[in-house]
């Protein structure tokens, strides 16, 4: 057998996870299962102590889905990040969630993973960490006693990842000004092992930037904001220059990372492109790009 | 005790509950046309569908699927016919030691009952999670694009016939239904 024996529960309501999750003793959260399994499987074959409970999402309807009205995006953590790709509600501010879902993992990858395990995992190199903080995005968490908590993305990565319950959802406000640009660095391309993703956010006020948002995904830490590089972008026009200027303007700890000098000479290329990026879509909406 | 539908047959099993899809498939049933390999969801080779969409078995707690309708290699031909992608890749030599095709079959069937004619682009992503280390791909491209064609040329074959019976059952023509009462 690849797992170690665990007793599995599999609960149909989410008050009924959120009371599995805080009764049990050593229990993980089974999302999509795909950081999950491979993790189980490398702990049994490094000797490692692994977990005695799993309880599964699966069979929780409420937990999945995308919905949107005027002024919000709704999205239930356990949907699939193809389901985001696909859906027809990603537009304005919502459409860069398009392009970084385009650029995770590989397709069937992509048809199992979910919201709610890309976020929640506690793996440094998940994506959809930085496009959330960009976007302003909550979570929202159902507790064992039924309370419900909101924490900005931005919040709960500074708290080191720890969920207060079951994320049933994720919100995000609707914002028609808004441009993005995102980056994103792999080691290698047949197997994708992210190496840095960036996501910018600005309203541009005619020439220039303002409140400009800089997350950084480097694999190492927690996705959070380069405030630096943020300070600087909205005391600048978007002229010639700028984007070059930037690299000198940056939280350096945020890009000093486990890769070699080669690859950060390559992260500091992605950032200039990311805000020479920002400056030529203003105005426009994003798409699906496939960065390599 | 779960229960699950594998090409349109049920099985119930007894399941310890940290079994993978994989190993059920394989061990238990006895059904071993989807491959055992990176079992780092990797490589794509233990590829199945579920809900028509690629998904990797190996990765995969059989007892999640409990009441699921799973589709391995072993569901796509019927009792005479290979399904037009298997067909495909054997008409335009897109094998070559075979241990990735199942998976990547799997892959491609999922791709084509989404979209009979996918762009190169869409190819690619949609086998992305497929690792073949002889053929260089072009091979199952191309059997993939053939496969398509198949696929949509049957689909006007069954609308047509369709909409032949709906038109006889409403007596809507004559020359077909025989002259009305």
């Amino acid at each position: 057998m690849l797992l170690n024996p665990i007793t599995y529960h599999a609960p149909k309501t989410i008050p009924e996870a959120a009371q599995l999750q805080a009764a049990l003793e050593d229990a993980r959260i089974l999302a999509g299962g795909t950081f999950l399994l491979n993790n189980l499987k490398q702990l049994k074959k490094k000797g490692l102590k692994t977990p005695k409970n799993i309880v599964s999402l699966k069979n929780i309807p409420e937990l999945r889905g995308i919905s949107a009205n005027e002024n919000q995006l709704t999205i239930k953590s356990m949907t699939v990040i193809n389901d985001i790709f696909n859906s027809p509600l990603l537009k304005d501010n919502f459409s860069v969630l398009k392009t970084v879902c385009r650029n995770i993992s590989t397709n069937p990858i992509r048809n199992m993973a979910t919201l709610g395990g890309n976020l929640t995992s506690r793996y440094t190199w998940t994506e959809l960490g930085a496009v959330l903080i960009a976007l302003e995005a909550n979570m929202h968490f159902i507790g064992a006693a039924g309370q419900e908590t909101v924490v900005s993305v931005e919040d709960f990565f500074k708290n080191n990842a720890r969920s207060p319950g079951i994320l049933t959802h994720v919100a995000i406000k609707r914002t028609k000004n808004q441009t993005f640009a995102y980056q994103r660095v792999r080691k290698m391309s047949y197997v994708d092992v992210p190496l840095l993703a960036i996501c910018l956010r600005t309203t541009f006020q005619g020439d220039r930037f303002s409140d400009t948002r800089v997350a950084v995904n480097n694999c190492v830490n927690f996705a959070r904001r380069d405030s630096t590089l943020e300070e600087f972008l909205n005391k600048s026009l978007s002229k010639n220059g700028v984007a070059e200027e930037s690299l000198h303007h940056l939280d350096m700890a945020l890009y000093d990372t486990r890769a070699d000098e080669y690859k950060k000479a390559v992260f500091r290329v992605h950032l200039r492109e990311a805000v020479k990026e920002l400056i030529t879509r203003k105005g426009k909406q994003h798409g699906n790009l496939h960065h390599q | 005790m779960a229960t699950f539908t594998i090409n349109k047959r049920k099985y119930e099993v007894d399941l310890k509950g940290h079994e993978t899809l994989l190993e059920l498939l394989r061990d238990k049933l006895g059904l071993t046309g989807t491959k055992t390999s990176c079992q780092e969801s990797e490589c794509g080779a233990c590829t199945v569908n579920i809900d028509k969409k690629a998904i990797l078995s190996c990765i995969t707690l059989a007892a999640d699927m409990d009441g699921k309708e799973i589709t391995t290699i072993e569901g796509l031909a019927d009792e005479e016919d290979l399904h037009p992608v298997q067909q495909a890749f054997l008409d335009h030599g897109a094998a070559q030691c075979g241990f990735c095709i199942p998976g990547m079959i799997m892959s491609c069937k999922a791709l084509l009952d989404a979209n009979k004619e996918p762009t190169q682009e869409e190819l690619e992503y949609a086998l992305d999670g497929n690792i073949c280390r002889c053929t260089g791909y072009l091979k199952i491209f191309e059997a993939v694009r053939g496969a398509g064609q198949v696929m949509k040329e049957r689909d006007h074959v069954v609308k047509f016939a369709d909409d032949l019976v709906k038109k006889q059952n409403v007596g809507g023509h004559s020359h077909l239904a025989g002259k009305q009462a």
